[in-house]
């Protein structure tokens, strides 16, 4: 162990492993099948957690991206290209658990209503981000170009998301303004529980692939200081 | 300025412009393939047509945005319009706008021939089509050209421009299609005025956006 951040970083790898085997002891055993949709419901547990991190890890990335132009500290730019990453993985996890909840309970994989939508076209974003990352001539280059798409990307989702909405909507809405909690209580705390190991998770994987990042541009520094390529 | 040079080395030699008709022509004849008339009218003017001009549109226009930046990498004269002694948002600015008027007028070209590939009555819906046509194109257009400045540094082509273009002007496309079918049904402009508002502020935050973020795009 070397310093406190190591041990931060490994006890709240320790309370995430531990947590996360909570998760899915409550979303498998102590929560009640849902009346309507049967066993297939708790997937819900994991595909919102799911949904509202990866909304988060774009907020992380314009955070990032502005500050990475504002500042150039290596720091912000490692940090929104992990955000860019680890969002992309969140999202991909919705992309996969919403069609599978999907086929039980619309009776089709895929339709093109308006939350699918906006998460397609978000991952798409995420993922170009990352191929302009791919595609740069040096890191430089990289890290400028990719914090100018991640503003764009950053502000682009709030607008994408209320223009879908407005276009067509049918996805089940359960907590909103003037909606009484429809919840049986063991199913908002099995959610709520969720969210939080969710927000663990997606805080670990942040700092471990924002560490690495940092990594890599030592020793790229330290090969570059040594002649070497 | 720019904007100016841009275009005079665009009239004289036609080039994008021309490339971008063809390409335009081939895909709204691809379209009559997929859907002929009688399908057209099955189907109705105003729910088939805005899909395929916005199509149309949006695929010539990512192939003059491409092209936009390639004069100057081509002879590397984008160093010089680099270091002129202006700030590089006017240079955003003069790009964007030459852009636009390239598109514009590739538009009024397509806007007629459709009409008669897809039999409708351009004339009676003239003024308001053009109005969302052009607004729904300067915020493209806008959203294009730093991208295409971005596809140019990393010296990629159109597919770049494609990914990074098409999935964050989705919202644009959304309301182009909603105001365009309208408009087409013979609606007034006002039953979409919520769109072309919504669409006029998308306008003006990625003209902004873009005017704060373009220099770290041409920095060296």
């Amino acid at each position: 162990m070397r310093g406190i951040k190591d041990v931060l970083t490994v006890s709240l790898l320790a309370v995430t492993a531990v947590l996360m085997f909570g998760a899915i002891y409550a979303v498998f055993v102590y929560v009640p099948d849902e009346r309507i949709m049967g066993p297939v419901q708790r997937i819900f547990y994991f595909h919102v957690p799911s949904a509202i991190v990866t909304f988060f890890s774009v907020l992380v990335l314009l955070v990032g991206s502005i500050a990475y132009l504002w500042t150039r500290q290596p720091f912000w730019d490692n940090l929104s290209r992990a955000a860019t990453e680890i969002g992309l993985l969140f999202c991909a996890v919705v992309l996969i658990t919403g069609p599978i909840w999907a086929k039980k309970a619309w009776g089709v994989w895929w339709t093109w209503e308006a939350r699918l939508t906006t998460t397609l076209v978000l991952w798409l974003i995420l993922a170009a981000c990352l191929m302009v990352r791919g595609y740069a001539e040096n890191r430089d280059q990289g890290a400028r170009l990719a914090a100018v798409l991640g503003i764009v990307a950053g502000l682009d989702v709030p607008i994408i998301y209320k223009a879908v909405d407005w276009w067509r909507g049918q996805h089940p809405v359960v907590f909103g303004p003037g909606k009484k909690n429809p919840l049986a209580p063991e199913m908002l705390h099995t959610f709520l529980f969720c969210l939080l190991v969710f927000f663990l998770l997606y805080a670990l994987l942040l700092t471990l692939r924002t560490r690495v990042a940092t990594l890599e541009d030592r020793a790229r520094a330290i090969s570059e200081t040594l002649g070497g390529r | 300025m720019v904007a100016s040079k841009d275009l005079q080395i665009e009239w004289r030699t036609l080039e994008t412009l021309s490339s971008m008709v063809l390409f335009s022509l081939i895909v709204l004849v691809v379209f009559n393939f997929a859907f002929d008339l009688t399908t057209v009218r099955q189907i109705g003017v105003a729910r088939l047509v805005p899909g395929v001009l916005w199509v149309t549109f949006s695929f010539s226009a990512i192939v003059g945005f491409a092209r936009s930046f390639q004069i100057e990498r081509h002879r590397d004269s984008l160093s010089a319009l680099i270091l002129a002694p202006v700030d590089r948002s006017v240079l955003f600015t003069g790009k964007a706008l030459a852009n636009f008027a390239t598109v514009a007028a590739l538009e009024l070209l397509i806007l007629p021939l459709s009409a008669v590939f897809f039999d409708y009555d351009l004339l009676a819906v003239l003024g308001p089509l053009v109005a969302v046509v052009l607004l729904h194109t300067l915020g493209l257009c806008e959203l294009g050209t730093l991208f295409a400045a971005v596809a140019a540094r990393v010296g990629r082509g159109e597919a770049l421009l494609a990914t990074l273009l098409f999935p964050v002007a989705s919202p644009l496309f959304i309301s182009a299609v909603k105001c365009t079918s309208g408009v087409l049904e013979g609606k007034p402009l006002s039953s979409v005025s919520n769109w072309m508002l919504v669409t006029a502020g998308f306008d003006v935050l990625y003209f902004l956006v873009a005017m704060l973020t373009f220099e770290y795009i041409l920095e060296d």
